[in-house]
């Protein structure tokens, strides 16, 4: 990974950073005439923060994320101690895939802004997205996109919002009401919205989802009357409100959340109640679960928290709308009233 | 691949294909010729790798068998051994392995023995309990061909085709040895199996590169409109390998290049990139087309054998420092073998869509490097305005070229004119190049690991059926025949070169060259 730094950050004097880093990459690699390097680009993947790290854990998952969603990878981000400065740095993340010669490499801007230069910033932006590919945006900016943000962080905001053709935020840890309330304004703006907390339920759909896979379930999920959803501490979770949206969406079964001292953050378990089986996937510690029937059945999982990296692989690896994500959330409302 | 998974999401309602991974249903999977080629280098490393990547369900068993008297515990040492060596792009995970190991299992045994089914079938019965399989098997003859029939008449004889659930067996090619050998098969297995429990397999057909071929037909607008005989000139077809026969030279000997690729894996990709866009993309949609554009084909007749087709064998050589035997000198080999190491064919497809247009197909060993690309070549425009620098000097050319390479750097590259900078009009050759490894962080699976996954699901798409197999062997037939009678002045080209001049001369009759891949 090498790097150059570039002040002011105009767009035009980015992209020259770019265009010398590439010529430098494909000077210093040659082997036998051909070139080691080879530029990788399948979208622009914009992350905001306004963490005190500035940029530092975004910018490790923007290069965790290049092997599977090469990209142009821009972090934005914010220095509270810094005034009146723009300042960028634009370096190239490589990697050799196994067994190969050639190094494969995806560039990356790093963008770092002072306060008061944070209404600047979109403006920046809108001169380097690559052209006519997805634009993604991860927003970890969490006061941009609270209720009582200023009118200079939205105006950062914005214009990246407006370029983006989707938009990951993550509710973990934020009180489901204004979670959703944020939710709904950006969805009633017409945003391509995806939320991490959404994609931390996978493996638990999943595996209620393996269940009704065996052919001696075919169609039976309509069997279970009741699901309790049961998430750890007292306070409601957004992702508790995800799952009982979720099963909500998909049948008639009355659905309960409740909080518990059991393992968390989020979930702690889930029970299916039918009039002759109940069926119950719970976390039994800090990295395992079990899946169990009252019909004798019963196997554990290893479970982990997943990672930011793969939820952001989740998502970037759905361009288009999320259907169950849209119907799910429809009916989570629901259960935050 | 295709939406022959989609009946069970649409019963489960929980399913979110966005998300969630493809698994297979429980299974066994019994391979006979388990301790041969194909099982250590491909299949289990295959198996090992859809494992890893937890695309197979834990209610899964492999059981082998062959000849090679073995214990379950040695059979997994040799596989393991194997496995570790063989993994394509993937690292050996030590940790996965052991969980792997516990679901394999072995009985030694001879296809030609009775017993040995009744063995295959006590583990069977073991594994459906101890694995929970749920009473589906996939089998798969990775034997000699020559035992197919054999084995499933057995399979049926035993009881083995029939079960508590699915039941699938996979064949591997070649399927016949000639046209008359493939329907006597045929013919053979249908007494025992459905045609929709058999799946002929063709690697090929697993690549992701030639599945992309139909992605980039039909998942595109601006390609389909020119591609038909108004804007093609002609296909190339190049299939070339590198090595020789690598010790295969008795089963070779029999076989020739124009049986071992081009009856079977070329024509399905020539099938794939000249075929109708199907209906839907269903399996049988797609092989359909596949099957009409192959019975499209114009049948060679035997006098214009020699004016269609060429075959070839190559002689011994200086390669990089290193003297390459000729094909007569390999190990096994007689040395007086009539054997086509190389077959060039033009093929032209009867439609409207391709009438007139010549499709070249070429395939040899022994070629100057290792490379499987469909090069389509454009018409020239119609009035050539501008002078084209070559190294020749100056020409007018068809400077459109597209080039899907299947292998072994997998892409897309189209040719176009660009102005030279400079002074005057002047224009040269250009190229604009789709990578998959640039474009695709993600490893590719490989084409066993894809046919193996479909099988197991029950998506026939990827794999040939009777119709297909019979068109095939249908215009490869003439020329087989004519051949059989001819005694060629072998060897006619060089190793390390790219094959008889005779090769050229049948292009150079079109007014067309072989392109240097």
């Amino acid at each position: 990974m090498s790097s150059t730094a570039i002040y002011p950050a105009h767009p035009e004097n980015i992209l020259k950073g770019l265009g010398k880093l590439w010529t430098s990459l494909g000077q210093e690699e040659s082997h036998q005439g051909k070139p080691t390097v080879m530029r990788a680009c399948a979208m622009t993947l914009i992350v905001a923060t306004d963490e005190p790290d500035c940029g530092f854990l975004a910018s490790q998952i923007i290069s965790e994320l290049m092997r599977e969603h090469p990209s142009r990878g821009i972090v934005l981000a914010i220095d509270k101690s810094a005034e009146n400065s723009l300042e960028a740095r634009v370096l190239a993340q490589c990697w050799k895939p196994f067994g190969k010669a050639q190094q494969i490499c995806c560039e990356q801007i790093e963008i770092l802004s002072s306060p008061d230069y944070w209404p600047n910033v979109g403006p920046t932006l809108v001169g380097l997205t690559v052209a006519d590919l997805p634009v993604m945006f991860w927003c970890r900016h969490k006061g941009a996109l609270n209720v009582a943000a200023t009118e200079d962080q939205n105006a950062g905001l914005e214009v990246i919002l407006d370029l983006s053709s989707k938009v990951i935020i993550d509710t973990e840890g934020d009180d489901p009401a204004s979670a959703f309330a944020l939710i709904s304004r950006l969805r009633r703006e017409g945003r391509n919205l995806a939320d991490l907390e959404w994609a931390r339920l996978t493996f638990w759909r999943e595996a209620f989802a393996q269940i009704f896979d065996n052919s001696a379930r075919t169609n039976r999920f309509s069997d279970f009357h009741t699901i309790e959803i049961l998430h750890a501490g007292d306070k409601l979770t957004p992702s508790a409100a995800y799952a009982a949206g979720w099963f909500a969406s998909v049948g008639k079964a009355k659905i309960s959340i409740k909080g518990t001292k059991g393992f968390g953050p989020g979930l702690h378990s889930i029970r299916m109640i039918s009039d002759n089986e109940t069926i119950t996937f719970e976390r039994t510690g800090t990295e395992c679960a079990r899946l169990s029937s009252t019909n004798g059945r019963s196997r554990s999982y290893s479970y982990s928290q997943p990672a930011l990296y793969s939820l952001l692989h989740q998502e970037l690896s759905i361009l288009g709308a999320d259907r169950a994500f849209n119907v799910a959330f429809s009916r989570a409302g629901e259960f935050v009233r | 691949m295709s939406a022959a998974v989609i009946p069970s999401t649409e019963e489960n309602v929980l399913q979110d294909p966005l998300r969630f991974e493809r698994r297979v249903p429980p299974c066994a999977i019994v391979i006979f010729g388990a301790s041969g080629d194909l099982s250590k280098r491909k299949l289990l490393p295959s198996l090992y790798r859809l494992f890893f990547e937890r695309r197979i369900s834990t209610e899964f068993a492999v059981i082998g068998s062959s000849r090679t008297p073995m214990s379950d515990d040695q059979f997994r040492e040799r596989m393991r051994d194997s496995v570790s060596k063989f993994l394509e792009d993937a690292p050996f995970d030590e940790d996965v392995w052991r969980s792997f190991a516990q679901c394999l299992f072995y009985v030694p045994g001879d296809l030609s023995n009775p017993e040995s089914y009744d063995e295959i079938r006590n583990k069977l019965d073991q594994v459906e309990k101890s694995h929970q399989t749920a009473g589906n098997v996939l089998f798969y003859l990775s034997t000699q061909p020559s035992y197919y029939a054999e084995a499933i008449q057995a399979l049926g004889e035993h009881g083995l085709t029939k079960g508590n659930g699915w039941r699938r067996v996979i064949i591997e090619k070649p399927f016949g040895h000639d046209l008359e050998s493939a329907r006597k098969l045929n013919l053979e297995i249908h007494k025992v199996l459905d045609e929709s429990a058999i799946y002929r397999i063709d690697h090929y057909l697993g690549k992701e590169t030639v599945q992309n071929i139909l992605a980039f037909r039909f998942g595109n607008g601006i390609f389909e409109p020119l591609w038909n005989r108004r804007y093609i000139s002609f296909i190339q077809i190049t299939a070339a390998e590198s090595i020789g026969v690598e010790g295969r030279g008795g089963y070779y000997q029999e076989a020739g290049a124009l049986r071992d690729m081009i009856q079977n894996h070329l024509s399905q990709v020539m099938a794939t990139v000249a075929m109708e866009p199907p209906s839907v993309f269903d399996a049988n949609s797609v092989r359909d087309e596949r099957a009409k554009l192959l019975r499209s084909v114009r049948v060679i007749k035997p006098d214009d054998v020699p004016t269609y087709a060429v075959a070839g064998q190559y002689g011994p050589a200086k390669v990089g420092g290193q003297d390459i035997p000729g094909f007569r000198q390999e190990p096994s080999v007689n040395p007086e073998a009539q054997t086509d190491t190389y077959a060039a064919v033009t093929f032209f497809i009867d439609n409207w869509r391709w009438a007139g247009v010549p499709i070249y197909i070429r395939s040899g060993k022994r070629m100057p490097k290792r490379v499987t690309d469909i090069a389509i070549q454009f018409h020239a425009p119609p009035l050539g305005l501008f002078t084209q620098e070559t190294k020749s000097g100056p020409r007018e050319a068809r400077p459109n070229l597209l080039v899907l390479r299947i292998q072994p750097e997998e892409g897309i590259s189209l040719r176009f004119l660009s102005k030279s900078p400079g002074s005057g009009m002047r224009v040269r050759p250009v190229s604009m190049d789709f990578n998959y490894g640039s474009s695709f962080g993600e490893r590719s699976p490989t084409a066993y690991e894809t046919l193996l996954l479909d099988a197991m699901n029950g998506d026939p798409t990827l794999y040939t059926r009777q119709d297909m197999v019979d068109a095939s062997w249908q215009i490869v037939q003439p020329i087989l025949d004519v051949w059989a009678h001819t005694k060629f002045d072998f060897p006619n080209y060089p190793a390390g070169s790219w094959g008889p001049k005779a090769a050229d001369e049948m292009l150079a009759r079109q007014g067309h060259v072989w392109r240097i891949p």
